[in-house]
């Protein structure tokens, strides 16, 4: 066990919330490490950012790019890891892991984000990247004239399959809701593109295929058969929020699974704080997250200032493990 | 001399941040644009087994998607 000892601030998520954060920390002089597997989190798959304070138009590379650099400046550590528990410990302080190390820290300011919400039907994992996927971004430019579906009813998912339609031979939107709910502007890009074909009220049932995606059942008839054959789908069907490790500790959370939070982005344990896609909020924007992520940095500072601390050190976190 | 050849598409993010860190660490590597070349696509399919990139090919090691543990194991560095 390598032990990384007396840290003010953990940081678990290394998107622009996280690293948002880390910025506020480093200039409130909080000893802080970033850990997140991966740099720059869910944003980097956006391709144009125009709403986010002092960029017309960025993408989410860039902007997560920047914000990392903003942050190394101010002498922030990262760790390209997956953090894999938490631990409080009985003087107020948290243990995090990251495998066998060990981080120990005063504070934790928890923002994990969302993954990509998956259809949990028979195939979705066994052909996950064998022609199930969940980036078109990223793995569409594989299918150049394949036939491709998209699975979603929302404006994201519209957006997946006007993007798709520039690559593959024939889109299909297979909504499960009784029409698509894309912004209008997309909605009419897609009525207009005669790639796009969207059948509604329809619900995906099973992916099939032998080494790759060749089908998909569906719970109704088309052209007569609920066998629709393709060549691979990607799945939009939103989000959901990576709480498990925070929950093991006692973090609350709402119905929709999110860490419930305060306007000063403090959990229901002293000195665990959240922010980001994966609190209670409703507006979940880039520059909503680095707020509540930034107000975790202040409400930490003041908590570390207003508290003793008594850490442990490696030898004497086993013994205490141990009683 | 180890030989690293990835296989990316141009707008893929997690294959940006391969070839970035690729680059930091000094690792000559081969680029591979499985969108416009047919040919590269299918040998990445029969390397990896999958569709999804990016694909790392370190003498023979194939690595699937951004992992810089796996990348460090593969190419003997810390």
């Amino acid at each position: 066990m390598e032990h990384h000892a007396d840290y003010d601030v953990v940081i678990i998520g290394s998107g622009v919330t996280g690293t948002g954060a880390s910025i506020y920390c480093g200039r409130f002089g909080l000893k802080t490490v970033v850990i997140g597997e991966k740099p720059g989190g869910t944003i980097i798959l956006t391709d144009d950012i125009a709403n986010y304070p002092g960029f017309t138009k960025i993408s989410g590379m860039d902007l997560a790019d920047k914000i990392h650099e903003h942050a190394v400046a101010n002498n922030i550590e990262f760790v390209e890891k997956k953090v894999t528990k938490i631990a409080k410990c009985s003087e107020g302080c948290f243990r995090v892991f990251v495998n066998e190390d060990l981080y120990h820290t005063k504070t934790v300011i928890y923002a994990t984000g969302t993954e990509w919400r998956k259809l949990g039907i028979p195939g979705e994992n066994e052909f996950t990247s064998k022609g199930v996927h969940y980036c078109a971004l990223c793995d569409g430019p594989v299918y150049k004239d394949k036939v491709v579906g998209i699975i979603g009813g929302s404006d994201s998912a519209a957006k997946e399959a006007l993007l798709m339609a520039g690559y593959a031979s024939q889109v299909y939107l297979f909504v499960r809701g009784d029409k698509l709910r894309a912004e209008p502007i997309n909605n009419q890009k897609v009525i207009e593109n005669k790639k796009i074909t969207t059948f509604a009220n329809i619900e995906v049932l099973e992916v099939l295929g032998e080494k790759f995606v060749n089908a998909i059942k569906i719970d109704k008839q088309i052209n007569n058969s609920d066998i629709f054959k393709l060549d691979a789908i990607f799945v939009n069907i939103g989000h959901v929020p990576i709480v498990t490790l925070a929950k093991e500790i006692g973090v609350l959370v709402n119905n929709k699974n999110e860490i419930i939070i305060d306007k000063m982005s403090k959990t229901n344990i002293n000195g665990f704080y959240s922010a980001g896609d994966v609190a209670d909020t409703q507006f979940k924007q880039a520059i909503t997250g680095v707020a509540e992520g930034v107000t975790a940095a202040y409400s930490a500072y003041h908590y570390i200032n207003e508290n003793e601390f008594i850490c442990l050190h490696n030898d004497e976190v086993v013994k205490h493990e141990e009683n | 001399m180890t030989k690293v050849t990835v296989y990316s598409t141009p707008a893929c993010p997690w294959c940006h941040k391969t070839k970035d860190w690729l680059k930091e660490n000094k690792i000559d590597f081969k680029n591979v644009d499985v969108s416009a070349d047919k040919k590269a696509a299918e040998e990445m399919v029969q390397k990896s087994g999958q569709m999804g990139v990016p694909v790392i090919d370190i003498d023979g090691t194939i690595i699937t998607g951004y992992d810089v543990a796996a990348m460090k194991k593969a190419l003997k560095i810390n």
